[in-house]
C-alpha cells in the first residue's frame, strides 16, 4: 500500500515539459526489487521519466500528425494506470504510473505492486492503486485549489511547501492522510490528551461558540433537441457542505434532508468518511436501476462527528419531472445570413428570481460576426463579434408570462476567420444556458435549520442555505444534426 | 574545505535531483556525501539548508551510500548530528531520523545486522514510549510521529521484526489518545498479520503460541531479516496460510474488534490499510469469522473514498459469500456502476471503477483466470448508463467503449440494438475527425475503431459500412494514410482470421487508382503511395490497377521533374514490394514498363539507379530467386538479411540496422592481465647533480610538456565468455569501444584486435586512459566483430572497473635518475607539499597493526614499484604514488613499538578517502597483487 515514487510536472503550451517536483522512496523502491525478481524495472532518473510519460500521453511532438509510439491505434489508453516504455539503456515497461493532468500540470506517481509482476495483476488487486489516485487527488487540489490552475509564482510558492506536506502526509511512501494545503485552524488548539481518543483526522478541538452551516448546492444538466426523434434530457445532482464549529473531541451532529411529498428520491448517495452510521435504505435508490415507486424517500438522517474544515458531507443525483427552463432554438440559412429563433421557457415552479441568467449563442466555423440584427423581448443582447458569440443577458427576473423570445438575423463575412469547432458545423448550433437562482433546489430536497441537531452543551447558531445552478445546460439548434449525448434513449 | 553558500546548494541539489549519474559524473559520490556530511556537521548551516540536503540522503541513499560500509558510516555520522541537534531544532531531527532509517533498510545494514541499525531501533523504540507527549512535552510529537512511521517501514520491509514486541506496542497504542494513536495503531496492527503470518507458516503450532505471541515483549527478531516471509498472497490468488488452532481465539477477536471499532478515528488512507491488515488476519485465522466487518460494511459501501470502497473489494474477492450474500453483491455491482458515472467523482476515479467493473470478484465466477471478463451481473439494461458518447474525454470514451462492446458480446444475438448504437458513436467521431478534429480526436475515432472491430469484426454489417466510411475518410483526407495503415497493420495481428484488413485494402486501393489526375498534388500523392505500398504487400490483392495508376502519374503528372528524392523513394517503395508480389508475372509487364520509365525519366539520378537496379532484378531473375533476394526475416537466413541493405528502397535508417546484428548475450569478455615479470627500477643511474629546489624545479618542469605522464596503461586479455557456441569460436576484426561513466577522464580510444581464436592464447589489450582526475570510475566496454560466415555483430561487454590502485603509477621521472637522486626529490615534495599554502593539499595519519605478517613483505608485495627507499632494519619505508595528470601521494611508513604508522601526503585532499580504503584494504590484506577490486561508486540509479 505505498507508492514508489511521485512526480509534478508543467507544461506550457507547445513545449515540452518541465519535472517540478519529485519525491522517491528507496524503501519502497526496495520492496518493489525483491517483490519482482528478474522483472524489476528500475525508476529513472527524472530526465529520463519526461520524455516517455508525455508520449504516452499524448503531448509530444504537437506538429507530427502521427508518431507511432503515441498514436498507436492498439495502446491501450483507456484506464487511470499509463504504461511507461523507457528509453535507452535497460529499458524495460514501467506499470502502473498513474497520471492526473488539469491544464498544463501533471501528476504522477508509481505505485507499488505488491503481487508477483507475471502474469500483470489486474489494477483492483493492487491496494497501492488506490491509495496513489488518492494521495494525487489530494496533491492536486492543494496546488489548484478551487480556482483551477495557479501559474508562476503562486504555483512555485505552493510547490515550496510540498515537501512539509509530504513530511507529514507520506513520509515513507505508505499515504497516511490526503495531503491539506495551509495553516492549522484559528480557533482550535492542540488539546492536552484526554480519555478520549482524539480522531486523526481532526488536528485540534474548536473553542468558542458553536457554528453549523449547511449549505445544499444543486447543479442542473440539460440536453434539449427540440426533436421528435430525440428525447430531451436532463437531471440534477447535488452536494452539502457543511462547516461545523463544535465544541468537544468528538461531537455529534446530525443533518436531515427531506423531500416534498411526492419528491423523487435521491440516488447514488455518497457520503464523508465522518458519517458514523448510515441506514439501508439511504443508499437503495440508484440513477442506473429501475425505479419502482416503493422506493425510500427520505427523510435522510446523517449523524457524523464533523471534522474542523469545512467539507462535503454527501453528494447525491436526482430525477426530477422537468426542466427549470425548456428552451427551442431554430436557424435558418437566407442568402449568406442566418435567421435565428429562440423561445425560452422558465418553468412555473420554479422561482423567478435569479441571480444572474444568460444564454450564450456561439457561432462556429462560420467566419466573423458582421451584423446582428436581432430583437429581444426581454433583457439585453450583447455581441462580441471576433468571438462569433451573442450573450443574451436575461438578468433577474423573466416577464410575468414567463416567456422570452429572441429573433433576428446574424450574417458572416466569408474573409475573415472565426472560431471553429469540430462538432458545430453547418446547422449544428447549441445555445448553452447560465443561470444560478438562490434559495431553491430543484429536487426539492432541503435542509431545515430545526431538523439539525447539535449533542452539545451550549447551543449553536444553525445557518443553512440552499441553490440551484446551472452546468452543461444546452439546447441545440432543432433544424440541425444534434449530437447525442446519452445512450439512455435506446433501450 | 569550502563552504557553499546556501543558494547555490539549491542548485546543485536540484541538478543532483535533474540527473544525479549526470551530476555525480563530475566528482563522485564519495566526496559528494563528505560534502554534504561536512555541511550537516556545521553550525553556522541554517536549517532549512540542512533539511534540504538530508532529502538527497532521504531519497538517494543507493546512490549515495553504495556499500554497506559506507551505509554504516554515514548513519553513525547521522546519528552523531541527531544527537548534538538542539530540542528546537525538531524538523531537523525528524529529517536526520528519516535519512537514518532509509539508508540502514537500503544499503542492507539491517541485513547485517550491523551495530548502529541495532542502537536505532533502540531509539526509535525509545521516542515512540513517551505517550501523550507526558516526558518530553509537545516539541517532541513530530519526531514520535516520524518514529512510528519508521518502525512502521521496517516492519513492513523485514515482516515480523516486531513480532515480539507486541504486547509493548498494544499497550502504547491503547495509551495514546491524541490523533497520534492513529500511527500506534497501524504499527500494531501490522506487527499483529506478521506475526500470525509467521505462526501459520509453522508446520506444528502448539496450543497458547498466539496468546504468548500477543503477549510477547522480547527483543528485535532479527531472525526474519535472514530468512524473509514470503509476499501475503491474498493480491496473487495464491492459497492463503491457514493457521489452524485448537484453543480459543476470544482474546484476538476482541483485539479485532476493538481495532474495527476504532478504525472510524482514523483517516481513510490509514483506515483502508487497517482494512487490509485485519482481512489478511482474519482469513489466515479460520477461528475468526469473516462476519466480524460486518458492521462496517454499510458506512464503506456508502463512501465517497476510493480508498476505503477499495479495500471492502479486496473484502469481498477475498471472503466471496461467507460474507457476503447474493443481494450484498447485487448491490454492490449497481453501486460501482453508479460511482463509475457519478457526476461529483473525478475522471480517474471513475475510471478506476470501470476497471474494478471488470475484475468485480464474483461470488460464483465463470472463470477465474483474472482475464477481464464481465461479471454476469452486468446487464445491457444496467450497463446503458455506461454507453459513451462524444462529449466524454478521450480515456472515458475508449474505455467505455470496450466495457460496452462486451456487454453486448454477451448479449443476445438477434438483438443488436446495442451494438448499433456503438457503431453510431464510432460515425459521431467520424463526422469530428472528417471536420477537422484535433489531432487527440483523430487518435481517439481509431482506437475506438480498433476496439469495437476486437470485438464485432465478424459482423458484416458493421464492418461493411465502417469499410465504406473509412473510405469516405481517407478520400477527403489523405493526410490519414498513417493512422489508416498502423490501424490495418494491428487488426492483421490481432483480428487473426478476419478478411477486413484486405477488404479495406481493396477499397483504398479501388478508391485511389480511381482519382482523377488533375485534382493529385504532390503532396496528396505521398500519402497515397504509402497506402499502395501497404496493399502491395497483400498477396490477395490484385496490384495491376495499383501498376497502372503509378505509370500514369509518372507519364501525365509533374512528379519526374519536381517529385525530388523523397516522392522518387516512395515509388520505388512501392515497385520493392510488388517485386516481393507472389503474383508478380501478372503485373510483370507493367511493371517493367514503369521502372524502365522511371530510369530514363525520373530526375534524380540515385532514383533512376535504383529503378535500373530493380528493373535489371525484375528481367534476369526468376521469381523465386527474386522473392528470395528482397524477402527479409529470419527464415531466409541472416548472410540473405546482408545483401538486402544494398537493394533497400527506403535506405534511411534501414541498412544500418539490418547489417549490425545484436548480440543477446555477451560472448567477450575482458580479463585483467597479471603482469608476471615485475619491472626493476634502475638503481645503476648516474647521480643528479641539481641540488635541492632546483630540483625540484626541474621535477615540475617535466610537466610543461604536453602529454607527459598524463596516460595509465591497463592491460586486459581478451576472451570468449563461457562456452559460446562454435560460430563465435573465431572472432576476426575486433573493435573495442569504450564509453566513460563520469568526466573524470578523457575519452578513450578504441582498440582494435585483428582476431581472437577460441583455441589459441587470448590476445592482451593495452588499455590507455587519461584521467582529469584519478579518481576510480567504470567504463561501459561494447564491441563489434566479424564472424567467419561475414556477419558484422554488436556486443556489449561487462563494464570495466578500474580502481583506485590501477592508476598508481611510479615517481614520473627519467630512468637515469639514481636511487638517491629520487630519494630526494621525494624529500622535496614532502617538505613543498606539507608548507605549501593551497586549499588542495593535506596531511594524514594511518596506524595499524601488521600481525604476523613481515612489514617488509607487506611493503614490498604492495607498493613495490612506487617504493622509493626502504631501510628494513629501521622499519622505515618511503613510498610515492603519482596520479596523473599530476596528483602525488606520499607515504612514510614507519614501525613504531605497538603499531605501524603511516604519514601521509597528497596535494590534492579530495584523494584522502581513497586513499584510506586502499590503506584499509592493504593492511587487512584483502588488497593482494594485482587483482586489485576496490568498491567504485556507482553513480548510477538504475543498477
Amino acid at each position: 500500500m505505498s507508492i514508489r515514487a511521485l512526480w509534478i510536472i508543467t507544461q506550457e503550451k507547445g513545449q515540452s515539459g518541465t519535472v517540478r517536483f519529485s519525491k522517491r522512496y528507496p524503501t519502497v523502491e526496495r520492496r518493489a526489487k525483491s517483490l519482482a525478481g528478474p522483472q524489476y524495472v528500475a525508476v529513472p532518473e527524472d530526465c529520463n521519466i519526461l520524455h516517455p510519460l508525455m508520449t504516452e500521453l499524448g503531448l509530444t511532438d504537437p506538429d507530427k500528425p502521427f508518431v507511432v509510439t503515441r498514436d498507436d491505434c492498439a495502446r491501450p489508453q483507456r484506464s487511470p494506470a499509463l504504461e511507461l516504455r523507457l528509453e535507452g539503456r535497460g529499458g524495460g515497461v514501467l506499470w502502473p504510473l498513474l497520471a492526473i493532468a488539469q491544464g498544463g500540470l501533471i501528476l504522477a506517481c508509481l505505485p507499488l505492486v505488491d503481487a508477483p509482476p507475471e502474469p500483470r495483476p489486474p489494477l483492483p488487486s493492487l491496494a497501492s492503486v488506490s491509495q496513489g489516485l488518492s494521495l494525487l487527488a489530494g496533491l492536486q487540489n492543494c496546488l489548484c485549489g478551487a480556482g483551477g490552475k495557479p501559474e508562476g509564482e503562486a504555483l512555485a510558492s505552493r510547490l515550496a511547501l510540498l515537501p512539509s506536506i509530504l513530511l507529514q502526509v507520506c513520509p515513507l511512501g505508505t499515504p497516511l492522510d490526503s495531503p491539506q494545503m495551509g495553516a492549522p485552524h484559528p480557533n482550535t488548539n492542540h488539546s492536552p490528551a484526554g480519555a478520549q481518543k482524539q480522531p486523526a483526522w481532526k488536528a485540534g478541538v474548536h473553542r468558542g461558540r458553536a457554528v453549523v452551516n449547511v449549505a445544499l448546492s444543486e447543479m442542473v444538466r440539460s440536453m434539449q433537441y427540440g426533436s421528435r426523434s430525440k428525447q430531451d434530457l436532463w437531471d440534477v445532482h447535488g452536494s452539502v457542505t457543511c462547516k461545523c464549529e463544535v465544541e468537544g473531541v468528538l461531537p455529534n451532529v446530525t443533518v436531515t434532508l427531506t423531500l416534498p411529498p411526492n419528491g423523487s428520491p435521491l440516488q447514488d448517495i455518497l457520503v464523508h468518511p465522518c458519517v458514523t452510521s448510515l441506514d439501508a435504505s439511504i443508499l437503495t435508490a440508484s440513477s442506473v436501476d429501475d425505479n419502482d415507486g416503493s422506493a425510500f424517500s427520505g427523510p435522510y438522517k446523517f449523524p457524523f462527528s464533523p471534522p474542523l474544515e469545512s467539507f462535503r458531507l454527501c453528494s447525491y443525483t436526482s430525477q426530477v419531472p422537468v426542466p427549470p427552463i425548456l428552451g427551442s432554438y431554430q436557424l435558418k440559412e437566407e442568402q449568406g445570413q442566418l435567421r435565428v429563433n429562440v423561445s425560452l421557457k422558465l418553468h412555473e415552479s420554479v422561482k423567478n428570481s435569479f441571480e444572474y441568467c444568460e444564454a450564450h449563442l456561439p457561432f462556429f466555423n462560420r467566419g466573423q460576426v458582421v451584423s446582428v440584427d436581432v430583437k429581444v423581448s426581454s433583457g439585453q443582447l450583447e455581441v462580441s463579434k471576433e468571438k462569433g458569440l451573442l450573450v443574451w443577458v436575461l438578468g433577474q427576473k423573466f416577464p410575468r408570462c414567463r416567456e422570452v423570445t429572441l429573433a433576428g438575423t446574424v450574417s458572416f463575412s466569408a474573409q475573415s476567420s472565426g472560431p471553429t469547432d469540430p462538432l458545430c458545423t453547418g446547422l449544428t448550433a447549441y445555445i448553452k444556458m447560465y443561470f444560478r437562482v438562490l434559495d431553491l433546489t430543484l429536487s426539492g430536497c432541503c435542509v431545515d435549520q430545526h431538523s439539525v441537531q447539535v449533542y452539545s452543551t451550549a447551543k449553536p447558531r444553525i445557518t443553512s442555505s440552499r441553490e440551484l445552478v446551472s452546468s452543461e445546460y444546452y439546447i441545440w439548434n432543432s433544424t440541425g444534426d444534434a449530437p447525442v449525448s446519452s445512450g439512455l434513449l435506446m433501450v | 574545505m569550502a563552504t557553499t553558500a546556501p543558494s547555490s546548494w539549491s542548485q546543485r541539489i536540484s541538478a543532483f535531483i535533474h540527473s544525479p549519474s549526470q551530476f555525480l559524473s563530475s566528482t563522485t559520490s564519495d566526496c559528494f556525501l563528505a560534502e554534504l556530511l561536512h555541511e550537516l556537521r556545521d553550525d553556522r548551516i541554517n536549517e532549512s539548508t540542512k533539511v534540504l540536503l538530508l532529502s538527497i540522503l532521504q531519497e538517494y541513499p543507493n546512490v549515495l551510500c553504495p556499500s554497506a560500509t559506507v551505509g554504516e558510516e554515514t548513519t553513525l555520522d547521522l546519528m552523531a548530528i541527531f544527537t548534538q541537534a538542539p530540542v528546537r531544532s525538531m524538523n531537523l531531527k525528524c529529517h536526520l531520523m528519516l535519512a537514518t532509517a532509509n539508508i540502514l533498510v537500503c544499503t542492507s545494514c539491517m541485513d547485517s545486522q550491523a551495530k548502529v541499525a541495532e542502537s536505532f531501533l533502540d531509539l526509535l523504540l525509545l521516542t515512540i514510549q513517551d505517550t501523550n507527549d507526558h516526558k518530553d512535552g509537545q516539541v517532541f510529537h513530530p519526531l514520535r510521529a516520524v518514529a512510528c512511521d519508521c518502525l512502521r517501514e521496517m516492519e513492513t520491509c523485514f515482516p515480523g521484526l516486531l513480532s515480539q514486541k507486541l504486547e509493548l506496542l498494544y499497550l502504547l497504542k491503547q495509551q495514546e489518545t491524541t490523533p497520534l494513536h492513529q500511527a500506534y495503531c497501524v504499527l500494531y496492527t501490522l506487527g499483529l498479520k506478521n506475526a500470525i503470518h509467521l505462526l501459520a507458516l509453522q508446520n506444528e503450532v502448539a496450543d497458547g503460541e498466539l496468546k504468548s505471541i500477543l503477549a510477547g515483549n522480547e527483543g528485535f527478531a532479527w531472525k526474519v531479516v535472514e530468512n524473509p516471509l514470503p509476499p501475503f498472497p491474498v493480491s496473487s490468488m495464491g492459497e492463503i496460510p491457514l493457521l489452524q488452532m485448537s484453543a480459543d481465539s476470544k482474546e484476538l477477536r476482541s483485539i479485532v474488534s476493538l481495532l474495527l471499532e476504532e478504525s472510524y478515528l482514523l483517516t481513510p488512507a490509514s483506515q483502508a490499510t487497517l482494512l487490509r491488515e485485519l482481512v489478511e488476519v482474519v482469513a489466515m485465522v479460520q477461528a475468526l469469522s469473516p462476519s466480524i466487518f460486518k458492521s462496517q460494511l454499510l458506512r464503506l459501501f456508502g463512501t465517497v473514498e476510493t480508498t476505503l470502497l477499495h479495500a471492502t473489494l479486496l473484502m469481498k474477492a477475498t471472503f466471496t459469500d461467507s460474507l457476503f450474500t447474493t443481494e450484498d453483491e447485487n448491490f454492490f455491482i449497481k453501486r460501482l456502476v453508479g460511482m463509475a458515472q457519478h457526476p461529483q467523482l473525478s475522471n480517474p476515479q471513475k475510471l478506476f471503477y470501470m476497471d474494478c467493473i471488470l475484475h468485480f470478484p464474483e461470488n460464483r465466477p465463470i472463470s477465474s483466470n483474472g482475464d477481464e471478463s464481465l461479471p454476469v451481473l452486468v446487464t445491457p439494461r444496467l450497463a446503458v448508463s455506461l454507453l459513451p458518447t462524444v462529449f466524454n474525454d478521450s480515456s472515458t470514451m475508449l474505455c467505455r467503449m470496450s466495457l460496452l462492446s462486451l456487454v453486448y458480446m454477451e448479449a443476445d444475438e438477434e438483438d443488436d440494438k446495442g451494438v448499433s448504437y456503438l457503431f453510431d458513436h464510432l460515425m459521431a467521431l467520424h463526422r469530428i475527425v472528417d471536420n477537422h478534429g484535433t489531432r487527440e480526436m483523430t487518435v481517439t475515432f481509431f482506437r475506438a475503431v480498433f476496439t469495437f472491430l476486437n470485438y464485432f469484426y465478424h459482423s458484416e454489417k458493421f464492418t461493411n459500412d465502417l469499410t465504406t466510411r473509412l473510405c469516405e475518410l481517407y478520400s477527403r483526407h489523405c493526410y490519414l494514410a498513417p493512422n489508416v495503415n498502423n490501424m490495418i497493420d494491428r487488426a492483421q495481428e490481432c483480428l487473426g482470421d478476419s478478411g477486413w484488413p484486405i477488404q479495406l485494402l481493396k477499397a483504398l486501393q479501388k478508391l485511389i487508382v480511381e482519382l482523377p489526375l488533375p485534382q493529385l498534388t504532390l503532396q496528396n500523392l505521398n500519402w497515397h503511395f504509402k497506402v499502395l505500398g501497404r496493399v502491395a504487400r497483400e498477396s490477395q490483392v490484385p496490384q495491376r490497377s495499383s501498376v497502372c495508376f503509378l505509370l500514369s502519374v509518372l507519364i501525365n503528372s509533374s512528379l519526374c521533374t519536381a517529385g525530388g528524392w523523397r516522392m522518387g523513394n516512395a515509388v520505388l517503395a512501392v515497385c520493392r514490394n510488388l517485386l516481393q508480389h507472389p503474383c508478380l508475372d501478372q503485373v510483370f509487364i507493367e511493371l517493367a514498363d514503369l521502372l524502365q520509365y522511371m530510369m530514363h525519366h525520373y530526375e534524380d539520378t540515385d532514383i533512376q539507379d535504383h529503378a535500373r537496379f530493380y528493373y535489371t532484378l525484375l528481367t534476369n531473375l526468376s521469381l523465386e530467386k527474386l522473392s528470395g533476394v528482397l524477402a527479409k526475416g529470419p527464415d531466409i537466413g541472416p548472410a540473405k538479411v546482408r545483401s538486402l541493405s544494398s537493394i533497400m528502397a527506403e535506405s534511411e535508417g534501414l541498412s544500418s540496422n539490418l547489417t549490425v546484428h545484436q548480440m543477446k548475450h555477451p560472448v567477450l569478455q575482458l580479463v585483467k592481465f597479471q603482469d608476471s615479470a615485475k619491472q626493476e627500477m634502475s638503481q645503476e643511474g648516474r647521480s643528479k647533480t641539481l641540488e635541492g629546489e632546483e630540483m625540484l624545479r626541474v621535477y615540475q618542469e617535466q610537466f610543461l610538456s604536453p602529454g607527459f605522464a598524463s596516460e595509465v596503461i591497463l592491460k586486459y586479455c581478451l576472451t570468449h565468455v563461457g562456452d559460446v557456441e562454435a560460430p563465435y569460436h573465431k572472432l576476426f576484426s575486433i573493435c573495442l569501444h569504450f564509453d566513460l561513466t563520469d568526466s573524470n577522464y578523457e575519452e578513450v580510444r578504441d582498440i582494435n584486435v585483428p582476431c581472437l581464436f577460441k583455441a589459441r592464447k587470448p590476445p592482451v589489450v593495452h588499455l590507455k586512459l587519461k584521467p582529469r582526475q584519478p579518481y576510480p570510475t567504470r567504463l561501459r566496454a561494447s564491441a563489434v566483430f566479424t564472424t567467419e560466415d561475414g556477419m558484422s555483430w554488436y556486443t556489449q561487454l561487462a563494464d570495466v572497473s578500474v580502481s583506485f590502485p590501477d592508476i598508481f603509477l611510479p615517481m614520473p621521472v627519467t630512468m637515469d635518475w639514481s636511487q638517491e637522486s629520487r630519494e630526494q626529490l621525494f624529500d622535496h615534495i614532502w617538505k613543498s607539499t606539507c608548507s605549501e599554502e593551497s586549499s588542495q593539499s593535506a596531511t594524514s595519519l594511518f596506524c595499524f597493526e601488521v600481525g604476523d605478517r613481515r612489514l617488509c613483505d607487506l611493503v614490498e608485495s604492495n607498493f613495490h614499484p612506487c617504493l622509493i627507499s626502504k631501510q628494513p632494519d629501521q622499519e622505515s619505508y618511503k613510498v610515492l604514488f603519482f596520479l596523473p595528470p599530476q596528483c602525488h601521494v606520499l607515504l612514510h611508513i614507519i614501525g613504531a613499538e605497538d603499531a605501524i604508522q603511516v604519514s601521509i601526503v597528497t596535494d590534492n585532499w579530495k584523494l584522502l578517502p581513497y586513499i584510506n580504503s586502499y590503506l584499509h584494504d592493504v593492511t587487512n590484506g584483502t588488497q593482494k597483487g594485482g587483482g586489485n577490486q576496490m568498491e567504485v561508486p556507482d553513480s548510477r540509479t538504475d543498477s
